[in-house]
C-alpha cells in the first residue's frame, strides 16, 4: 500500500508443522496507533518476532517503508532501521542505572570503537533528562534499574524505546502488572508517543485498549479475524466466539 | 580518568606496589634473607595466577561467559614463551644439538618443523604469547557468537576445546614436546634464570603485568562499552533489539582476554621451569571460575585477591594436608554459588551499605 | 639290557616279549595297540618308525597321547620292570603314568626311567601322524583343533589321513575345516589343475588371512595362478568389509558406554536443565558398588560370583540415586533458574566425591572381575565379539527403552513431564514439583550408578573414573539435543561409531580431537543440537 510503514501481506511461518502464523496481512500507517488482540496462541508473538527480524517467515512478503525487505535482516538490523520493540516481560538492565539504561538505547553510536572511546555528549545528557523526566523516572535517574518497580521497569524500558527514536514501536502486553491508575497513564503514554512514531500495541486487557482508542486488529490461529475500532470488531460474532465470549 | 582509579583499586595497586617492592627486599642477601627466596618465584606465580584471574573475570564478570576453558589460553601463552626457552638453550641441551630442542633429537627429527620458526626472537614469542591465544580466541568466538552459542552451551564446548587441545598436546607428532612438555629452560634474554636477580625481574614483571590487566580491564569495563557489556550480560536479547551486534561485543572482550590469559602463562612458565599438557585439564580451568567466583564476580581485583587466596590455601593445604585439598576446594565451590554469590568482595560491599543504611537511620531518627 | 633285568621279576612280560620277537619281521600289521606300544624302546629309529606308523593305524584312542608324549620326550621305559610310562611334571619332581592303563604309578626318581629316543625324521612322522590321529579323535573340539592346525601346516602329507577323516566326519563345521586343510595341502602337491582350481574356491570361499597367506606363493603359479589372484583380490574385498564391520561393531560397543554414561545426564540436563558436573562421580560410584559387593562375595559367598552384577545393579542404583537425591534437596534446588552457579556447585561435589572415594578405597585401580557368563568371545565371520561387550550394549538398549517406558508410561513420568513443561500449573494441580525435581534427579543419578556397573566390567574402576567420562557424555547430549532421550541415543551412537570408523585412518587420539572439533563446529550450526526442540517450547 503506498506510503505504508509497515507492509505484512501473507505471511505464513510454522514450527514443527503448526502454523503460527497463516496467511497473516497487516499494514501500518506512519504515526498510526495500533491495538492487537487475541487469545493465547493467536500468533502475536509470533508476528512481533518476524517484524523484528528475530525469525524469518517461510512464505509471504514483510515491507519496511515499501523498500527494505525486513524477511532479510536480523533484529539486529531490524532495530538500526527504526523499529524498537517492548517485551512481555520488562526488560532493563539491572546492574546499571536508569540514566545508564536510557544512555544504553539513546539513538547513534552502535559500533565497537565508537563506545570504547566515545565520551557522553551534553546533548545526550539533555535528551536522557528529557525522556527521564517524560517516563515519570527523573527523580530516580540514579537508582539501579534492579531496584525499580514492576510497573517503572515497564516505562523505563517504553523510555528506552523513546531513545531509539524509533519509526514503528512493538509494545507487548505493557499494562500487564500494572495497577489501574499506572495502566492509564500508560495509555496516556502510548496516545502520545503515537503520531510521531508508529505504535503496535499487544494487549490483553480490554480496559486498556478501549482507553488507546485506536483501531484494533483481531488474531485468531495466525490471521486477521478482524479489524476496526474496538466496538465494531467487539460486535463482530466470530470474535466474541473465540476470544470475548471466554 | 578518575573513575579507572577508585578507592578499591587504589588500595589495591598501592598493596600490590608494597608488596612487589618489600618482597624481593626482603629475601635478598642484604637483608639477611628474612623470607626464603623461593618465595618469590612462588609469589610470582600467584600473581600470574591472579592476572588470569582478571582476564576470566573480564568475560564472565561483566559479559556473563562462563568460559570453562581459559586454562588453554594461558597455557598457549606458556608454550609461546617455552617455545623461545628452549630456543634459548641452544647447544647446551642433553644431545648438544645446535637449533633442535632435545625432545625433537629424541624424536629424530631433522629440522625445526615451521611453527617452531622465528621463536628464537623475544620480540615475536612475546607477539605470539598475545596472537596465538587471541587468535584462537577469535576463530572459536567468531564461529560461536555468531550462532548465539550461549550459557551452559558455551560453557560445555569451551570444556570441550581444552580437552581436545589437552589431547592434541599430549601427541608427540605435534611438535611440542608430548608427555614431557617443555622444561629444561636455561635463561631468558640472556639472564640466568636461576639467578636471584632474574628471579626477581620475573616477579616484578608479573607484578606489572597484573596492574597493566586490571587497568585495561578496568578502562574497557568502565568505559560506555562496558555499559554495553554489562548490558548484554544481564539482558542479551534486550541489548540485540536496541541495535547492539551483540556478537562483535562478545568476540571483542573474549579475545582482549585470552590474551591477557596468554600473557599470565608467558610469566609463569619461566618462573615454575615447566610447561606441559596438564596445563590444559579441563579441572585447571574451572579451579580458575573458582578464584573469580570467591573473589567476587564482576569486581575485578576481587578475582585478583580470589585467585591469590585460593592458590595460597592450596600451596599450603598440599603441602600440609593433601587429602583435605579436595574436600576444601570442592566445598568451597559449594559455598561460594550457595551463600556468597557476590563473592568476599560483595559480601564486604553488601555489608558495609547495610551499616551506613543502619547509620544514617539513626542519624535520621536522631534528628527527628 | 633293561630286558635281561626285568626277566626275573615278570616272567609273563618275558613270554609276552619273545611272543613279539617272533612277530616283528611282520610290521606288527596285525599287532595290538598295547603291544605296539611295549615295543617302541626296542631297535633301530628305522624300527621305531615303523612303529609309530602302525600304533597311529590302531585308531586306539590312547594313541595320540602316547604320541604326543614320545614327541615330546615324556614316553619313557621304567628300568625296573620295563613298563611304558608317561613323566608328567608335578610339584615335586615327575610323576610317572602308565602309558597304557593310565594309572597313576607315583613320584620317579632321577635316572630310573629311559627316555625313549626320537630324530627329526620320526618327529616329523609323529606330528603329522598325531595331527592325523586327533582328526579322528571323538571329541568334535579336537577334531576342529586338529583340523586347523593341519591346515596351518599345509603339509601334503596330511591328505591321506585327511580324506579318512573326511570321510568319516558327521559334522559339518569339522568337516569345512578339513576340507579347508586338504585345499592348502592339495596346492603344495602335483594334484591335477582341476583339483587344484577346486582347491581354490574352497579356500577362497574361506576368505580370511589365513586363506589369503595360503594362497599368496600361489598367485604366480602357471596353471593356477589367475584364479589364486582373482581369490585373493576378493579375499581382501571381504576383509575390508568384515574391517568396517568390526568397526562398526566396536562404534556400537563405545556408543552403548556413551549412551550409558550419557542418558543420566540427559534427564538432569535435558529434562530438567540442570548441569550435573557430578555426574562421572556418581557413575564411578555406581563401579565402586559392584568391586565392594563383589569383595563382600568373594569373602563370604564365591558360588555367588556369577551373580555380583546382578546384586550390584539395583544397588549401585540405591546407592548414586540416594547420592543424587541428596545434591539435588542439598544444592541444586536452592540454584534453579542459575545453571553456570549449578555447574560450578555441582563441580565442587564431584571433588568432593572423588576425594572421599580416594581416601576409602585408595587411589589406584580396583580390581573388578568379569563374571564368567561375561568372559571370553566369540567370532562372527572374521569379526571377533567380546561378550561383555555384547552384553553391554544389550544392557545400554535396556535401560534405554525402560527408560523410555517410565518417562512415558508410568504416572511419575507423567507427573515429570508436566513439570518440565509448566511448573506452576503442574504446582497448581497438586503435584508436589519439590519431590518430583528430587526423584528425578535421583533417576538420572540411579542410571549413572547403573552405567558404572557396566563400566566396571570394562574399564579401570579409579577415583578418576568419572572425569574421563564428562566430557564425552557431555558431548553427546549436547550433540544430540537436550530434552530428548533419542537425542541422546542418536548422539550416542553416532558419535560411537564416527570415532571408531575415523580410527584406522586418524589414529585413536586424532580421532577423538577431530570427534570434539566437529561437535564446536556441529553446535555452530546447530546450537540446540540434532533433536531440539524448536518455537516456542524451545524458549521455554
Amino acid at each position: 500500500m503506498s506510503g505504508s510503514l509497515l507492509y505484512l501481506s501473507g505471511v505464513t511461518k510454522s514450527f514443527d508443522g503448526f502454523a503460527a502464523i497463516n496467511g497473516l496481512s497487516l499494514v501500518i500507517m506512519p504515526g498510526e496507533l495500533r491495538a492487537v488482540i487475541g487469545p493465547n496462541g493467536a500468533g502475536k508473538t509470533t508476528m512481533m518476532d518476524i517484524i523484528t527480524g528475530k525469525t524469518h517467515p517461510d512464505r509471504g512478503q514483510v515491507f519496511w517503508k515499501e523498500k527494505v525487505d525486513l524477511s532479510r535482516i536480523d533484529e539486529v538490523a531490524a532495530a538500526r532501521l527504526g523499529i524498537g520493540r517492548k517485551f512481555q516481560k520488562p526488560t532493563v538492565i539491572d546492574s546499571l542505572t536508569v540514566a545508564e539504561n536510557l544512555e544504553l538505547a539513546l539513538k547513534g553510536q552502535r559500533g565497537l570503537t565508537a563506545r570504547l572511546f566515545g565520551r557522553s555528549s551534553r546533548t545526550m545528557h539533555a535528551d536522557i533528562m528529557q525522556i527521564a523526566d517524560r517516563i515519570g523516572l527523573a527523580a530516580s535517574r540514579n537508582d539501579l534499574a534492579g531496584t525499580l518497580s514492576h510497573g517503572q521497569k515497564q516505562w523505563l524500558e517504553i523510555g528506552m524505546l523513546l531513545a531509539q527514536d524509533p519509526d514503528l514501536m512493538l509494545v507487548d502486553e505493557p499494562a500487564a502488572g500494572m495497577t489501574d491508575e499506572e495502566t492509564m497513564r500508560t495509555a496516556e503514554l502510548l496516545r502520545s508517543i503515537a503520531g510521531h512514531r508508529a505504535v503496535i500495541v499487544v494487549e490483553h486487557d480490554m480496559d486498556f485498549v478501549r482507553a488507546l482508542g485506536c483501531k484494533v486488529t483481531v488474531l485468531h490461529q495466525g490471521r486477521v479475524l478482524a479489524e476496526g475500532p474496538l466496538d465494531f470488531v467487539s460486535a463482530n460474532p466470530e470474535v466474541i466466539e473465540v476470544y470475548l465470549g471466554r | 580518568m578518575a573513575r579507572l582509579i577508585d578507592r578499591r583499586m587504589g588500595v589495591f595497586l598501592a598493596g600490590l606496589f608494597i608488596l612487589t617492592v618489600a618482597l624481593p627486599m626482603a629475601s635478598s642477601a642484604a637483608a639477611g634473607q628474612l623470607v626464603p627466596a623461593y618465595l618469590v618465584s612462588l609469589v610470582g606465580k600467584y600473581l600470574c595466577y591472579a592476572l588470569l584471574a582478571v582476564a576470566l573475570d573480564l568475560v564472565w564478570g561483566f559479559c556473563g561467559i562462563l568460559s570453562l576453558g581459559h586454562g588453554a589460553f594461558f597455557a598457549l601463552g606458556g608454550y609461546a614463551m617455552g617455545m623461545y626457552l628452549m630456543r634459548q638453550i641452544g647447544p647446551r641441551g642433553v644431545y648438544g644439538d645446535p637449533v633442535l630442542p632435545d625432545f625433537m633429537v629424541f624424536l629424530n627429527w631433522q629440522e625445526l618443523p615451521w611453527f617452531w620458526l622465528g621463536f628464537d626472537r623475544f620480540w615475536f614469542a612475546a607477539l605470539m604469547v598475545m596472537a596465538a591465544p587471541g587468535l584462537l580466541a577469535f576463530v572459536f568466538g567468531w564461529f560461536a557468537f555468531r550462532s548465539r552459542v550461549s550459557g551452559v552451551y558455551l560453557s560445555i564446548i569451551t570444556q570441550a576445546m581444552t580437552y581436545a587441545l589437552m589431547l592434541a598436546f599430549f601427541r608427540n607428532e605435534m611438535g611440542f614436546g608430548g608427555n614431557n612438555g617443555l622444561t629444561d629452560f636455561k635463561d631468558i634474554l640472556g639472564l640466568d634464570l636461576t639467578a636471584a636477580s632474574t628471579r626477581t625481574g620475573l616477579f616484578v614483571a608479573s607484578a606489572v603485568a597484573l596492574a597493566g590487566g586490571l587497568m585495561i580491564a578496568r578502562w574497557i569495563t568502565a568505559s560506555r562499552l562496558g555499559r554495553v557489556l554489562v548490558a548484554i550480560r544481564d539482558a542479551e536479547e534486550r541489548t540485540r533489539f536496541l541495535g547492539y551486534r551483540v556478537e562483535h561485543y562478545k568476540l571483542f572482550v573474549f579475545t582482549v582476554s585470552a590474551a591477557m590469559a596468554g600473557v599470565a602463562g608467558a610469566l609463569y612458565v619461566p618462573q615454575v621451569g615447566i610447561i606441559n599438557p596438564g596445563e590444559f585439564s579441563p579441572a585447571n580451568s574451572i579451579e580458575i571460575v573458582i578464584w573469580v567466583a570467591l573473589g567476587g564476580r564482576g569486581t575485578l581485583i576481587g578475582a585478583a585477591l580470589g585467585a591469590f587466596l585460593v592458590t595460597l590455601a592450596k600451596t599450603v593445604l598440599t603441602g600440609w594436608l593433601p587429602e583435605l585439598w579436595l574436600f576444601a576446594l570442592g566445598g568451597l565451590f559449594i559455598m561460594v554459588t550457595l551463600w556468597l554469590p557476590g563473592g568476599v568482595l560483595g559480601a564486604i560491599e553488601t555489608g558495609l551499605t547495610r551499616l551506613r543504611a543502619f547509620a544514617s537511620m539513626r542519624t535520621k531518627e536522631i534528628e527527628t | 639290557m633293561k630286558i635281561v633285568l626285568c626277566l626275573p621279576f615278570r616272567p609273563y612280560l618275558a613270554a609276552l616279549l619273545m611272543a613279539l620277537l617272533v612277530v616283528l619281521p611282520a610290521a606288527g600289521r596285525t599287532a595290538g595297540f598295547e603291544e605296539l606300544v611295549e615295543r617302541l624302546p626296542h631297535g633301530s629309529y628305522a624300527d621305531r618308525a615303523k612303529v609309530i606308523d602302525a600304533i597311529s593305524r590302531t585308531g586306539d584312542p590312547r594313541a595320540a597321547e602316547v604320541l604326543n608324549a614320545l614327541l615330546e620326550g615324556r614316553l619313557h621305559a621304567r628300568k625296573d620292570d620295563g613298563r611304558i610310562v608317561i613323566l608328567v611334571d608335578s610339584a615335586g619332581g615327575a610323576t610317572a603314568i602308565d602309558a597304557l592303563s593310565g594309572e597313576n604309578l607315583g613320584g620317579v626318581l632321577a635316572g630310573s626311567t629311559e627316555k625313549i629316543k626320537t630324530n627329526n625324521r620320526l618327529r616329523g612322522m609323529l606330528r603329522t601322524a598325531i595331527g592325523a590321529l586327533s582328526l579322528m579323535s571323538p571329541d568334535r573340539e579336537t577334531r576342529l583343533m586338529a583340523a586347523q592346525s593341519v591346515f596351518a601346516s599345509g603339509d601334503p602329507a596330511n591328505i591321506e589321513a585327511l580324506d579318512a577323516a573326511l570321510a568319516a566326519e558327521s559334522d559339518r563345521q569339522v568337516a569345512t575345516a578339513l576340507a579347508e586343510a586338504r585345499a592348502v595341502a592339495i596346492l603344495d602337491t602335483d594334484a591335477p589343475v582341476e583339483e587344484k582350481r577346486a582347491a581354490v574356491a574352497i579356500l577362497r570361499a574361506r576368505g580370511d588371512a589365513a586363506a589369503q597367506a595360503a594362497l599368496a606363493p600361489h598367485a604366480s603359479d602357471p596353471a593356477i595362478g589367475n584364479e589364486v589372484r582373482e581369490a585373493l583380490s576378493r579375499i581382501e574385498q571381504a576383509q575390508r568389509v568384515w574391517a568396517i564391520a568390526q568397526n562398526v561393531w566396536y562404534g556400537l560397543s563405545l556408543g552403548s558406554v556413551l549412551m550409558l554414561a550419557a542418558i543420566g545426564l540427559a534427564i538432569t540436563f535435558g529434562v530438567m536443565g540442570v548441569i550435573n558436573m557430578a555426574h562421572g562421580e556418581l557413575v564411578m560410584l555406581g563401579a565402586y558398588t559392584t568391586f565392594a559387593v563383589q569383595e563382600a562375595i568373594r569373602g563370604a559367598a564365591p558360588w555367588l560370583f556369577d551373580w555380583s552384577l546382578l546384586i550390584a545393579a539395583p544397588l549401585a542404583v540405591l546407592v548414586a540415586g540416594s547420592v543424587g537425591i541428596a545434591i539435588e534437596r542439598g544444592i541444586v534446588r536452592h540454584l534453579y533458574g542459575r545453571p553456570l552457579e549449578t555447574l560450578l556447585a555441582t563441580w565442587g561435589v564431584s571433588l568432593i566425591l572423588q576425594q572421599a572415594v580416594r581416601t576409602i578405597f585408595g587411589p589406584n585401580n580396583r580390581e573388578v572381575g568379569n563374571p564368567s557368563w561375561m568372559s571370553g568371545a566369540f567370532e562372527i565371520g572374521q569379526m571377533t565379539v567380546t561378550w561383555s561387550r555384547l552384553w553391554i550394549l544389550i544392557f545400554a538398549l535396556a535401560v534405554f527403552f525402560a527408560l523410555l517406558l517410565v518417562l512415558r508410561r508410568s504416572f511419575f513420568g507423567l507427573q515429570m513431564r508436566a513439570v518440565t513443561q509448566n511448573r506452576p500449573m503442574a504446582a497448581e494441580m497438586g503435584i508436589d514439583t519439590g519431590r518430583i525435581d528430587a526423584l528425578t534427579f535421583g533417576l538420572g543419578a540411579g542410571i549413572a550408578g547403573l552405567a558404572g556397573v557396566a563400566l566396571s566390567q570394562i574399564d579401570n574402576v579409579s577415583p578418576n573414573l568419572g572425569q574421563s567420562y564428562i566430557v564425552d557424555s557431555f558431548m553427546v547430549v549436547v550433540f544430540g539435543g537436550a530434552g530428548n532421550l533419542w537425542g541422546a541415543f542418536a548422539g550416542a551412537f553416532g558419535l560411537g561409531i564416527t570415532n571408531k570408523l575415523l580410527e584406522p585412518w586418524t589414529g585413536a587420539v586424532l580421532g577423538k580431537i577431530l570427534m570434539l572439533v566437529f561437535i564446536i563446529l556441529f553446535i555452530q550450526k546447530r546450537p540446540r543440537g540434532l533433536f531440539a526442540l524448536r518455537g516456542r517450547a524451545a524458549e521455554a
